[in-house]
């Protein structure tokens, strides 16, 4: 560790605990991404880069027909640009992204500020969980859909 | 003509620009003796709205002064005599939005001398968005080097009038 890296270190034990819901870093979940664009057309200071390919699946059945899949090549967040508004995050319609409360870490040269895939898919791991339901809520549409699946008959 | 409206809790008061002066004045005499900021807002076909906050450090209160000037005749009578802090104030606006303050000799205070045009103006073509590409014209299944065929019409970046960042 470089003295640099200490005093990073040192600071941030030192740092008071921040709002779990805090705007931190962006995390992205690769699985859910559908390559739409949305998010990089949203974005009000074009700070995403997203790179992709168009793959072609073969019919399932015989009489099937072939399938084009868009497959995900680079997904990056330049956090010089990005002015934490969040559009990304709430226009995403197949919930790709989120907040994190970690604060992107210091770097003295900004092109180090943009996060790659493996970067944003490492801040996974520090998302909190979503807020608890309603206790009379109904139950989310995944759970629904799952209980359906696996349930009695 | 004077018009007050309230809107998210603020309160807002329209005055007219020959009024400008003698409504602060008012206004900062009826406790509001606290010059928190004065800056504008382009409104385009509308003209420009100076708009001023004031704060009532006795009742903890803000109240918000607007007056509006046309764009070919953008003029306010300057402030300075009501508030000598409001000088700053008018000298950033008047860079920035090339408002004139009568009254007040307003010298550049933000952008270098060299520097050309008013940037807070709607019309003010933004370097940023002429030397970066847009991310947001790729479609799904693309990357950057399908961006080289011109092929078909491609999505135009939403804010930005057409034929900025085409570099040819």
């Amino acid at each position: 560790m470089t003295p640099y890296e200490q005093g990073l270190a040192a600071l941030r034990a030192a740092q008071y605990p921040v709002p779990v819901r805090s705007r931190g870093v962006i995390a992205l979940l690769e699985e859910n991404c559908t390559v739409c664009m949305v998010c990089a057309r949203e974005c009000p200071d074009w700070c995403i880069e997203i790179d992709s390919h168009k793959e072609t699946l073969p019919p399932r059945t015989e009489r099937g027909r072939p399938r084009v899949l868009h497959v995900l090549d680079r997904f990056a967040i330049d956090f010089a640009l990005c002015m934490w508004c969040g559009i990304c995050i709430e226009a995403c319609p197949f919930d790709a992204l989120f907040w994190s409360p970690e604060l992107p870490p210091a770097t003295r040269d900004p092109a180090e500020l943009v996060h790659e895939r493996a970067e944003l898919r490492a801040w996974l791991a520090t998302v909190p969980a979503p807020p608890a339901l309603d206790p009379a809520a109904a139950p989310a549409k995944e759970q629904q859909d799952a209980d359906r699946r696996s349930g009695p008959g | 003509m004077t018009a007050a409206t309230t809107a998210y809790g603020v309160v807002t008061v329209d005055v007219d620009r020959a009024e400008w002066p003698r409504a602060v004045t008012q206004a900062r005499d009826e406790g509001f003796a606290f010059f928190d900021l004065l800056t504008a807002v382009d409104r385009e076909g509308d003209g420009f709205d100076v708009v001023l906050r004031l704060w009532d450090p006795r009742r903890r209160t803000g109240l918000v002064l607007r007056t509006r000037c046309p764009r070919d005749d953008a003029r306010v009578p300057t402030l300075l005599g009501v508030f000598a802090g409001a000088g700053w104030h008018e000298r950033a606006t008047a860079e920035l939005f090339g408002i004139a303050f009568e009254g007040h000799v307003t010298t550049p205070l933000l952008l270098p001398a060299s520097f050309e045009g008013h940037p807070l103006r709607k019309e003010f073509v933004l370097a940023a968005r002429v030397a970066k590409r847009w991310p947001g014209a790729k479609e799904p299944g693309e990357s950057d080097a399908d961006l080289a065929t011109p092929s078909r019409r491609r999505p135009q970046p939403p804010g930005v009038p057409p034929g900025w960042g085409e570099r040819s």
